[in-house]
């Protein structure tokens, strides 16, 4: 079963993954996690509309995992440079041109690329990115982050050529003239609506958003006036709003002409916007702009109240008879939606003929043999990661044409059927609260263009990631195995797993969290779990003892990962007590006796079990249970001859993995004692 | 169920002493059940004992596996290759299942891990109470569903004694008496009057008082 975070994901991001790596403090791995599937990593952590977070299980329970802010500390982290680079196949001598140079053609040419392509961009325009150069401003995204990610596709040999408009002089069909083998079109849509009222042609100041846009975005003045009126409820429109105060309007009024709740913009971005001064004027239409002397200076505006839906599901404006006024603006940005440029391809390939956007079937192909198109182009105005997609596709679509197979197969992955979890589980859940994003205070944010968010700090990415519910990491039965002796139903903190009358024991895999309490009392290992399976621990820390000579006395130490601690922290331990082998899980009631006569077996002198502070511990109720099993190892251990005194229980402290005396304390104790027979044995040549 | 539980560790590692390599055999209905001797109880036996013999220099293995029921043949007979191999068997089954190893391997040395206890039913998670006594002649419809014989410490039939106190049996505050529970589910039934037929003198020859039991079904043997 896949998780829905993954589901919702149009590139199918292991979302789940990675933010139990980051809950790992393995964040080097996290950051490969991602980048294998997601060439531009850094840009979606930052304006990715995260459909992953709409899907997340928490989002039931309490409030989503922040999925996104997640991927950004993973991928902004110093470690990210340390990944080793994938690199290209051997080369195939096939050449594909990629026109446009935003998301879905930096998607498609690395994914070709990697599959041995050679690959030539064509940008239009003199700068590469496409939107995410010149349409999202960089308080949102920084353009260093846009480089650095555009600069690791060019080293896998994608050639990028700027300010060639292919159309122009180069028609499509020339490419294949040209030896190149494959069309990839993705110009997006960067044409804006026009306004349809009354003097929308006539007055200077009156501006698209895209034109605004791309000159504000490339650092050039864009004249904003004193008094700006935005029109569009869109995420183009608050971007507009935005730089347009950053460029030091005075006053910048969006109108919609509907309510705030059918706005299309994100609601993070309309807070963010109103906060940061934005005025918001909802449910008007502009109905002509008025002008002086060839300028803009005012709007006439009317009231409009809600009707009937319209097609696209939301409540259509209705004019309120005798509402009209007049409001005094010196610039209007019209950001009502775009459509693509597609003019130049209308010879060449089938548009639509309302939107210009270029039809195409599966895959991205189009009515052409060998010419495919994804992104905006195809889609109209959507999301990156939805640019992303369509360009991984596209690659995936093109490399089967260039190698004459069949085009690929329909993904695979299911529908996203949207689990519900049951009622008595949410109310059982501990509830965690989300971290809280880090901004520049409203105050010092209009001084410029610097990015607004910044990443989440290590402990606040850990805490996040350690809220992750582990959607289908949990107990599997083994229904040939279990005798139906009740005891995981028992044991379960949140009562998941049920009987019938015959005794056939389920537990449901997406209402399961993984806390591994029936796994471990099963009595006959009848149940399983994918997330940290007792096995693999107790094999991480046997390769951990035989791969270097730890200097006594030898303590393993399981450390559970809900713990208040960075990596830093692990590091240190091991730099200040060698002695001592951490073992990282995933909820102590994991560890179980014979995983703790086995570190004893592998020759420790001791042995410990640090569990993370009480608020900190998603699974409270299973505390007790974890003191009176150690209190029956402990027996054992004395019944051994071993001395029970070698095995320690211990909080963690409020900040770090243990408080700083217990280690050199039990280490102590232990040296008091007769030394682990089983490694003196092992010492024995 | 049958409840069990297992035997101290000192006093297995000590019978289990010195008989070379030996399988520690679960069995997964009532020995899993009471958590007493299931496969992960015998695999974590195996661990502790493998170890105690490790220190005391006795390099003979530990094995251990689990059957379905040690008191079914066919279950046993299952594992011959694997005691084959061993030269002793501890088993955590009940004494029925201790014994029927020991029919079907009669070169093996056969131990118990476990203490068969009581036939009882599961409180909750980690507590069982003992219910009947099989006594081969139930009663249980002459007294409420509650059974004396198993539950009241002189198994009195015309209970209850002069040592019950508020409820309670005189040999320990935490025993209910079972004629005080009796009566009080008699009353709440309005079926009272049950208790002024005499028990007759119990003829406990089906208790086995006559000998070991044998049931044997007619109309079923093969």
């Amino acid at each position: 079963m896949q998780p829905p975070c993954k589901l919702a994901c149009p590139i199918h991001t292991e979302a789940r993954e990675y933010v139990q790596l980051i809950a790992e403090r393995r964040f080097e791995e996290a950051y490969s996690s991602i980048r294998e599937l997601n060439p531009l990593p850094r840009v979606c952590g930052r304006i990715c509309t995260h459909p992953c977070e709409g899907a997340c299980k928490r989002g039931q329970v309490d409030e989503p995992i922040a999925i996104a802010a997640l991927k950004r500390f993973a991928s902004d982290g110093p470690w990210r440079g340390r990944r080793e680079a994938v690199l290209p196949a051997e080369p195939t001598g096939h050449k594909v041109a990629v026109i446009g140079s935003g998301p879905a053609g930096l998607s498609a040419a690395h994914d070709l690329a990697l599959l041995g392509h050679h690959v030539t961009i064509f940008e239009a325009m003199p700068v590469l990115g496409g939107m995410l150069r010149v349409g999202v401003p960089a308080y949102r995204l920084p353009k260093d982050v846009v480089d650095e990610e555009i600069e690791a596709i060019a080293d896998l040999g994608v050639v990028m050529k700027t300010g060639v408009r292919i159309g122009e002089v180069t028609k499509v069909s020339d490419l294949f003239d040209q030896q190149y083998g494959a069309v990839f079109v993705a110009v997006g849509a960067h044409k804006d609506r026009k306004l349809a009222v009354t003097g929308a042609d006539a007055f200077e100041g009156v501006v698209s958003a895209v034109a605004f846009l791309q000159r504000s975005n490339q650092g050039q003045d864009p004249k904003v006036g004193r008094q700006v009126a935005v029109i569009g409820g869109g995420n183009t429109a608050v971007d507009s709003a935005r730089s347009a105060l950053r460029w030091g309007a005075e006053t910048v009024r969006m109108l919609y002409r509907r309510s705030k709740d059918e706005m299309p913009a994100a609601p993070a971005e309309i807070e963010e916007a109103c906060g940061e001064g934005v005025h918001l004027s909802v449910l008007i239409s502009p109905i002509e702009i008025l002008g002086e002397e060839g300028k803009v200076t005012a709007l006439r505006c009317m009231e409009n109240r809600l009707g009937e839906p319209d097609a696209s599901g939301r409540r259509s404006p209705e004019p309120v008879r005798g509402s009209e006024f007049v409001l005094d603006v010196d610039m209007v940005i019209a950001a009502i939606g775009q459509a693509p440029e597609s003019s130049f391809l209308a010879e060449e390939l089938e548009l639509d003929q309302k939107n210009h956007r270029i039809i195409t079937k599966d895959a991205g192909t189009t009515a052409r043999p060998g010419v495919f198109a994804g992104g905006d182009a195809v889609t109209g105005p959507a999301t990156a990661i939805q640019a992303i997609a369509a360009g991984k596709e596209a690659a995936c679509a093109i490399d089967r044409y260039l190698r004459q197979e069949s085009p690929p197969a329909l993904d695979p992955i299911g529908p996203d059927e949207r689990a519900r979890v049951s009622s008595a589980v949410i109310e059982k859940t501990r509830k965690f609260e989300r971290a809280e994003k880090i901004r520049t205070p409203m105050d010092r944010r209009l001084e410029g263009f610097e990015e607004v968010e910044s990443a989440l700090t290590e402990d606040r990415a850990i805490g996040e990631a350690l809220r992750c519910l582990h959607c289908f990491l949990g107990a599997k039965i083994d229904k040939d195995k279990c005798v139906s002796c009740l005891t995981c139903l028992r044991v379960c903190p949140l009562q998941i797993p049920k009987t019938n009358k015959m005794g056939e024991i389920t537990i449901d895999p997406f209402d399961c969290q993984a806390c591994g309490m029936c796994a471990l009392e099963c009595p006959v290992q009848a149940i399983d779990m994918d997330l940290h399976p007792r096995g693999d621990i107790v094999m991480e820390m046997t390769a951990a003892v035989g791969k270097s000579a730890h200097p006594d006395p030898l303590m393993v130490g399981f450390f559970d990962l809900h713990g208040n601690f960075g990596a830093s922290d692990i590091e240190r331990l091991r730099q200040d007590h060698p002695n001592v082998l951490p073992v990282m899980v995933f909820g102590l009631r994991r560890i179980d006796t014979v995983d703790i006569l086995k570190a004893f077996e592998l020759g420790a002198q001791a042995v410990f079990l640090a569990g993370c502070p009480v608020e900190k511990d998603p699974f409270p109720e299973t505390r007790q249970g974890l003191k009176q099993s150690m209190a029956r190892t402990t027996d054992l251990l004395n019944a051994l001859g071993l001395d029970g005194g070698r095995l320690a229980l211990c909080d963690m402290p409020e900040q770090g993995l243990v408080e700083k005396t217990f280690i050199e304390d039990l280490g102590e104790r232990v040296k008091e004692m007769a030394p682990n027979p089983m490694r003196a044995k092992e010492d024995k040549p | 169920m049958i409840t069990l539980e297992q035997k101290k560790f000192e006093d297995i590692e000590k019978m289990t002493k010195g008989c070379g390599r030996l399988l520690v055999l679960g069995c997964e209905t009532c020995a899993a059940m009471s958590l007493a001797g299931g496969k992960k109880q015998a695999e974590a036996l195996a661990a502790a004992i493998g170890m105690a013999r490790k220190m005391s220099g006795d390099k003979s293995e530990v094995l251990y596996d689990a059957v379905a029921r040690q008191c079914e043949p066919e279950f046993i007979d299952l594992t011959e290759k694997e005691v084959a191999q061993c030269d002793g068997v501890l088993s955590l089954a009940c004494g029925a299942g201790v014994q029927l190893l020991a029919e079907r391997f009669p070169d093996k040395v056969i131990l118990p891990g476990c203490n068969t206890t009581f036939l009882g039913v599961t409180e909750k998670l980690g507590v069982w109470s003992e219910r009947c006594a099989g006594c081969g002649d139930c009663i249980l419809d002459k007294t409420a569903g509650l059974c004396p014989i198993a539950r009241c410490s002189k198994q009195l039939l015309n209970g209850p004694c002069g040592g019950s106190m508020d409820g309670k049996c005189e040999i320990s505050k935490e025993v209910d008496c079972v004629w005080q529970l009796i009566i009080d589910r008699l009353t709440k039934l309005n079926r009272l009057e049950m208790l002024e037929e005499i028990f007759p003198v119990k003829d406990w020859s089906p208790a086995g008082h006559g000998g070991p039991r044998k049931m044997v079904r007619e109309d079923l043997e093969s």
